[in-house]
């Protein structure tokens, strides 16, 4: 039940992030790295972890031109491939035309990084952080697609606050996001869907068609007064939607918000985040008796600490501490309940070799992993919502449990 | 487990005041910028954002774009002095712009006089060299 989860995790990264060719105005850049996971006991992040993994491996191209002083246009590709999640498949990180009237103003339109908190737009791009996995209480990576990115547009600007009051750096947006077939959100409602199906006795599919679902929100940093010091608030509404054979489910919805503060002075950097989300998912089973709606009411607290230190230009140190618990509004959870949290105790070194290649070595020692997209022996949360003897009914009959054993991989 | 967390802390936060403490690097750099930008001068502050991506003009409104020395000795004296942070953080701030579709990178120079060249002639470039540099045709900005 209880359960601890050491995994070493190391990472050599080739950022040929700066191997950037000027063509007059015309920027091309990328990256390439390729992560090493060993767990000392069960698997993690749908990899095999506890046998040692080298399904860890992202890669990205960025092109960009100035074709003017206040317009630029972009566009990045994304290939990644985490354990069972992504695949060979080129995605669009971001594509957009970029408008700066001035600094008070500007726009971006078409695919755009959503930002929400210190890293979420960044959390693809390893080579700018010192951490292999960014805390994953907020930042979990096989489930970063679902607040990657959005098609639409944001406006983007900075005021100067009187009486030496700092700056304000302001970010709001509005779009849609389809979901990522390939991520760990997809995967896992499969699971869940999978189980449904057999518990209903309908024929088991998967998700096939996951609309875009719409999102707008903003992001509002204060660089106070004193140097270094940055202090930020991110909110965003979203909602989602999909279907996969005779059951349409739905996140309902929700607003999520996180609070967060990073003070940076020379070698030394201390950053703290915090995030709550409140959000309700309905499934739809249409049966012949008619439709059965299950609705699965969670609440989401997350936050972490982490420091770090650059002991010279090629080597930095850092550690964290993570906590998840769901608080689960209206379902009787007790966020205390070792079933209901997790927590993450993080150590990391990076070495730059030069400017275009690095290495990191983590360690993370893990209690529970609560609040993932695939969990240690993956239960459906949404057949958690059923009664006892028909969920284990469901559980035996599902044959998901095979499924269950190739994505998460974990075992006692 | 609870002492290893201890002493994780207790090594972060002395580590984190010795950085507080180091000492502030000399100004042996000028800022010079292309002669067509009308502003004399900036604060340190406006400085510090257009080198990191923040800002893309000077108090008055002109518009400037950076470029910098792939390194060097002035490199580094003006990343300390007015930007607060070692090349390979500076490097890796602009690369966060980068892929995530919110800035160019700056172009880099091998050498003080390819950048003198490059910003005597360019509209708009801001740059930086050693004080003793021949700054050409481009104009010094003073920094309050």
């Amino acid at each position: 039940m209880f359960r601890r989860l050491s995994i070493l995790a190391s990472l050599c990264a080739c950022a040929g992030a700066m191997l950037a060719q000027d063509l007059s105005t015309i920027q091309i850049h990328g990256f390439a790295t390729q992560g090493f996971l060993y767990s000392s006991s069960n698997n993690y992040l749908s990899a095999n972890t506890s046998a040692g993994s080298l399904a860890w491996n992202d890669g990205a191209v960025s092109v960009s031109d100035s074709l003017s002083d206040k317009l630029r246009v972009g566009i990045q590709l994304h290939v990644y491939q985490l354990g069972d999640l992504g695949g060979p498949t080129l995605q669009v990180d971001w594509a957009t035309g970029d408008y700066k009237l001035n600094e008070h103003f500007g726009f971006r339109a078409g695919k755009f990084k959503i930002p929400i908190g210190l890293f979420n737009d960044s959390q693809d791009v390893d080579a700018v952080h010192l951490w292999a996995l960014l805390p994953q209480s907020i930042y979990p990576n096989d489930n970063r697609s679902v607040t990657l990115s959005a098609m639409g547009g944001e406006f983007y600007g900075r005021a100067k606050l009187e009486k030496n009051a700092g700056t304000l750096v302001y970010r709001a947006y509005a779009g849609y996001r389809p979901l990522d077939l390939n991520g760990g959100y997809v995967k896992s409602l499969d699971l869940d869907l999978a189980a449904l199906d057999v518990e209903f006795g309908l024929p088991v599919t998967l998700v096939s068609d996951a609309p875009p679902g719409n999102i707008f929100g903003g992001d509002v940093r204060w660089q106070t007064p004193l140097k270094g010091l940055l202090v930020g608030f991110s909110a965003f509404d979203q909602d989602i939607h999909g279907s996969g054979g005779a059951i349409v489910f739905r996140v309902a919805r929700n607003t999520v918000t996180q609070q967060y503060a990073q003070f940076e002075r020379g070698k030394f950097f201390v950053a703290a985040e915090t995030r709550r989300m409140p959000v309700t998912t309905f499934a739809t089973v249409t049966t012949a008796g008619g439709p059965v709606l299950i609705p699965d009411p969670l609440d989401w607290r997350s936050w972490y600490v982490m420091t770090g230190y650059r002991m010279s230009e090629k080597l930095q140190l850092g550690t964290y501490y993570s906590r998840f618990a769901d608080a689960g509004a209206g379902a009787g959870k007790d966020p205390a309940r070792i079933s209901n949290c997790s927590r993450d105790w993080t150590v990391s070194a990076r070495y730059d070799f030069n400017s275009y290649f690095y290495g990191k070595l983590e360690e993370h020692f893990f209690l529970r992993q609560a609040g993932r997209a695939l969990r240690p022996r993956h239960r459906s949360r949404l057949l958690r919502r059923l009664e006892p003897e028909r969920r284990e009914a469901a559980v035996q009959r599902s044959g998901g449990q095979d499924r269950i054993q190739l994505l998460a991989r974990f075992e006692d | 487990m609870k002492k290893r967390r201890l002493s994780i802390l207790i090594f972060g936060v002395a580590l984190g005041c010795t950085a507080l403490q180091a000492p502030g690097h000399a100004q042996n750099v000028v800022v010079i910028v292309n002669s067509g930008v009308r502003e004399t001068a900036a604060s340190r502050d406006d400085i510090r954002a257009i080198f990191t991506g923040d800002k893309s003009s000077l108090g008055d409104g002109s518009r400037v774009t950076p470029v910098t020395l792939k390194g060097g000795p002035a490199h580094e004296a003006f990343l300390k002095t007015y930007v607060g942070k070692g090349d390979a953080a500076f490097r890796t701030g602009w690369r966060n712009l980068v892929f995530t579709g919110q800035g160019s990178m700056p172009k880099m120079f091998d050498s003080e006089a390819a950048l003198v060249d490059y910003v005597a002639a360019t509209p708009g470039a801001i740059g930086y060299v050693s004080k003793a540099t021949d700054v050409g045709k481009a104009k010094t900005l003073a920094v309050r």
